[in-house]
């Protein structure tokens, strides 16, 4: 033990360069999914046909095709057509465009979670299909999503290393990167998962705290 | 002439719920609209602010026809009460009031606040302003709802069952707010079979069956002498106590 506390010391430094890659990519493609999970979610709610259909298709093919094939997609596969991103660009692009269509499906089921009467009142005071959204559905929506919204984003911080694929260099590939070196794959594997062990903790704290924080008396 | 309702139609599929409902209403007069349920009651006062739009028959308030372009701005001027209140429960009960004034009338955040105090305090409720929707009885949720309402100073408001959701020994509080507000000159549209309310407050009473008016006139009239043989029977049976 004391070996493997001696050897995590020794590598922690480098592996630990790699967290802001890490959570930078973490936090941009849960920006990117939240934003346009929101969307997705109006439109599967109240967009006209077309719009639904529109929502619903990009839904189902992103929560139809695994991860790891819609990020070498955009990384390998557009090159062809002239759209170049670098590793972290194409990275937080399919991780965000990914998570968007869960959030869309979390946020929808919140959305519709919230009595129609909610909607009813709000348009009775005068408000318009969008500002009674805004101001009385979705401040109720958020509050009720944030468990399954939690269990993505610890989700989806962990898929961060599937990066490490199109040569990211985050916590992932730089621990294996460390095991060619030294040969310690045990170690050095023990090592990572432990600091995901740790962010995802923290992560997952914070966030109960900000639900604990939101909530209200009979939400 | 405030409000003038012509000729509402409403059908559900094949089920005609309204079959040409007409009535107007002066500035500053009560009325309560009475009817065996299933008879089309609650659809016609949706009617009139379009939270159902009806198939056929117009609405105007103060002369000016209720529209698809205008609704939002009409509505503000035909408050609504809910029979389930619908309080916004992620808001306090001051906010729940304030919202309106706040988003809509374009108040700023101070005076939208010191106007909710206020129309709190006209229904009773100043004490409960910082409790959530949740922790407030029944009787609390309906007066809120209605200050909500007043907080538009709207022209005229609209009573959908303002008290069948509460036990009987809350009715009577939000009865007397009701009663203080019709006092006070309000105009009200009321949908209830509160007979405490239509004889002290209303001063007409419209009976409804089978989606149409069948008699209207003052509350003496109505329940002292009434004309049709149905009004008769139904107001038999909820004088007593009972429900249709």
């Amino acid at each position: 033990m004391s070996e493997w506390f001696d050897f995590a010391i020794e590598h922690l430094p480098y592996v630990l360069q790699g967290i802001p890659t890490t959570l930078g990519l973490w936090a941009s493609a849960m920006v990117i999914g939240a934003a346009l999970g929101l969307v997705l979610a109006w439109a599967r709610i109240y967009g006209s046909r077309p719009i639904y259909l529109a929502a619903t298709v990009y839904v189902e093919i992103f929560r139809g095709t695994p991860m790891l094939v819609q990020m070498l997609f955009i990384y390998l596969g557009l090159p062809e057509i002239g759209i170049v991103f670098d590793p972290l660009t194409a990275a937080i692009i399919a991780i965000g465009l990914n998570t968007a269509a869960y959030q869309a499906e979390y946020f929808r089921g919140a959305v519709r979670s919230v009595p129609v009467g909610q909607m009813a009142a709000a348009r009775a005071l005068g408000m318009g299909q969008f500002q009674g959204f805004k101001n009385i559905i979705l401040p109720q929506a958020l509050r009720r999503v944030i468990p399954q919204w939690s269990n993505e984003a610890i989700l989806e911080l962990k898929y961060t290393s599937i990066a490490y694929a199109i040569g990211v260099t985050e916590i992932t590939a730089r621990a294996e990167k460390i095991g060619y070196e030294t040969f310690q794959f045990f170690e050095v594997f023990l090592l990572i998962a432990a600091i995901y062990v740790v962010m995802t903790s923290v992560v997952a704290q914070i966030l109960l705290f900000v639900e604990k924080r939101v909530s209200v008396p009979g939400l | 002439m405030l409000l003038r309702v012509e000729n509402i139609h409403k059908s559900y599929g094949d089920a005609e719920i309204l079959k040409g409902v007409s009535f107007d209403m002066e500035p500053g007069q009560s009325k309560v609209i009475m009817g065996p349920s299933g008879t089309g009651k609650s659809t016609l006062l949706r009617c009139i602010n379009h939270l159902t739009e009806p198939d056929q028959g117009h609405v105007f308030v103060d002369g000016e026809e209720l529209t698809s372009k205008n609704l939002n701005a009409m509505r503000q001027k035909v408050a609504f009460v809910f029979q389930d209140f619908n309080l916004f429960t992620h808001l306090r009960t001051v906010d729940n009031v304030a919202i309106g004034p706040r988003k809509l009338r374009g108040f700023d955040k101070k005076a939208a606040l010191d106007l909710a105090y206020q129309e709190l305090d006209r229904v009773g409720l100043s004490d409960r302003a910082d409790a959530y929707p949740a922790e407030l009885s029944g009787g609390q949720q309906q007066r809120a709802s209605i200050a909500r309402a007043l907080a538009m100073e709207p022209k005229l408001i609209l009573f959908d069952e303002p008290t069948s959701a509460l036990d009987p020994e809350l009715t009577g509080e939000v009865v007397s707010v009701m009663n203080k507000l019709a006092s006070e000159g309000m105009t009200m549209l009321v949908v209830s079979h509160e007979i405490g309310f239509a004889r002290q407050a209303a001063d007409e009473i419209i009976f409804m069956e089978g989606g149409k008016i069948i008699e209207q006139g003052p509350p003496s009239q109505i329940f002292e002498a009434p004309q049709q043989d149905r009004t008769r029977a139904f107001l038999n049976v909820i004088e007593h106590g009972g429900h249709e």
